[in-house]
């Protein structure tokens, strides 16, 4: 063949040989440092315990809660079908068969939200995706949905809407029974008006 | 005959050009600024042990009375937050700035000198996240302070007393969580539909009719 076609071929294994030397960063799964900061910044991960109360009553499928605390501290209390991923536990193969499932919703959730959130960023640098963390906890929970505070007279409508909705949650999470007062008949009894004496003399 | 064969040393040109510019784009290709130098287990056991992490309130007293030179405060709310007021002596940088090449040279060079660098925002969650990003990038004297601003404006008279409080110690139960979600804790009252006070209706007393009238 001709002797170009030849010089052509050298030319072009050098070049690809070269180029396997020239990338110093070993290709991992993993997001790009650059990428992972830019997504911290981002505010979209975070979800409020109303916002999560309101998709357990409505028994949304596509929902899954984990528990990143301890196994003892997740055996005390946890929230209705939360499953439990110790956060140290994250990197291992029971712990990786939550994540990463299509169409289901991680919701991440801890005691006040930072371990949760540092759980978050771990998985995000792992490339995976549609996580969320509640923000404040278990203790935002307490706080919010089983101990509504009652809004002041000079709240705006939202708030008394939300206080509505919480003290429904409330009955729903904690079971309670509604209190209606005492049904019982009530006895009626007619009292006769004693006549009172006539004045004697009168008219 | 084919035309590149016609033409061999027009052909060969080109190519050599090709090679050369391709060669160029690999030699200026830039490495990304950020590198991880933790992996993720290092990230995962750097979680347990919080004795790098945690800059506390009242640590901030040797640094506002600069008896502590070592500490340089980071504020990562916007401009606007940080001119209604910050700690004094804090540096502002908003947290989307921290992308910018000039925030990771002064991060460089302050770990380079052995300055501690404490991160704050409102709260402690907002400047958590960059701090751990931080960490895993190899930047091991970063902190974040406990309770954010918020706390530090709440307590900025008495910030060395407030070594006894623990209210900004985040991820600890601050509830008993499984007393406090039964239905029968009476803690929390349930009932507050106010029972309507009776309304009482005082009748009159008729005035005593004076006798001997009809």
């Amino acid at each position: 063949m001709n002797r170009n076609y030849y010089i052509l071929t050298a030319i072009m294994l050098i070049l690809a040989i070269g180029t396997v030397f020239i990338h110093e960063r070993k290709y991992t799964s993993e997001l790009p440092a650059s990428e992972l900061l830019w997504d911290i910044l981002q505010p979209s991960r975070f979800v409020t315990t109303d916002q999560v109360a309101k998709r357990i009553i409505e028994k949304d499928p596509s929902l899954l809660l984990i528990d990143v605390r301890s196994a003892s501290e997740y055996n005390k209390f946890s929230l209705p079908n939360a499953v439990n991923v110790p956060f140290d536990s994250i990197e291992t193969a029971t712990g990786q068969q939550y994540f990463g499932n299509p169409g289901t919703k991680v919701v991440l959730f801890g005691n006040d939200g930072i371990l949760s959130n540092r759980v978050w960023i771990l998985l995000r640098r792992l490339d995976l995706k549609n996580n969320y963390v509640m923000r404040g906890g278990l203790n935002e929970w307490i706080e919010t949905i089983i101990q509504p505070k009652m809004p002041k007279q000079t709240d705006p409508e939202t708030s008394f809407e939300q206080y509505n909705f919480r003290r429904a949650a409330r009955l729903y999470f904690t079971g309670a029974k509604v209190v209606t007062g005492n049904m019982k008949k009530v006895k009626v009894v007619f009292k006769k008006r004693k006549r009172a004496a006539v004045a004697a003399g009168g008219c | 005959m084919n035309v590149h064969e016609l033409n061999p040393k027009k052909t060969l040109g080109v190519l050599i050009v090709l090679v050369i510019v391709v060669i160029i784009g690999f030699l200026t290709m830039k490495p990304s600024p950020y590198d991880y130098k933790l992996n993720v287990n290092q990230s995962i056991q750097l979680l347990k042990d919080t004795s790098e992490i945690n800059f506390y309130p009242y640590e901030l007293v040797d640094v506002l009375n600069h008896k502590n030179k070592n500490v340089v405060l980071i504020d990562l709310r916007n401009k606007y937050a940080f001119g209604r007021g910050h700690i004094p002596g804090a540096l502002s940088i908003p947290s989307f700035d921290l992308t910018h090449k000039k925030n990771l040279r002064l991060l460089k060079d302050y770990k380079k000198n052995g300055l501690t660098v404490v991160l704050y925002s409102n709260n402690q969650l907002s400047a958590d996240g960059p701090w751990f990003f931080f960490r895993q990038i190899g930047f091991n004297n970063v902190r974040v302070l406990l309770g954010g601003y918020n706390y530090f404006l709440k307590h900025k008279n008495n910030l060395a007393a407030t070594r006894f409080d623990n209210s900004y110690i985040k991820g600890i139960e601050r509830f008993n969580y499984a007393k406090v979600s039964k239905s029968s804790d009476k803690s929390f009252e349930v009932n507050q539909n106010n029972k309507p006070k009776p309304v009482i209706f005082k009748r009159r007393k008729r005035e005593a009719v004076a006798a001997g009238g009809c």
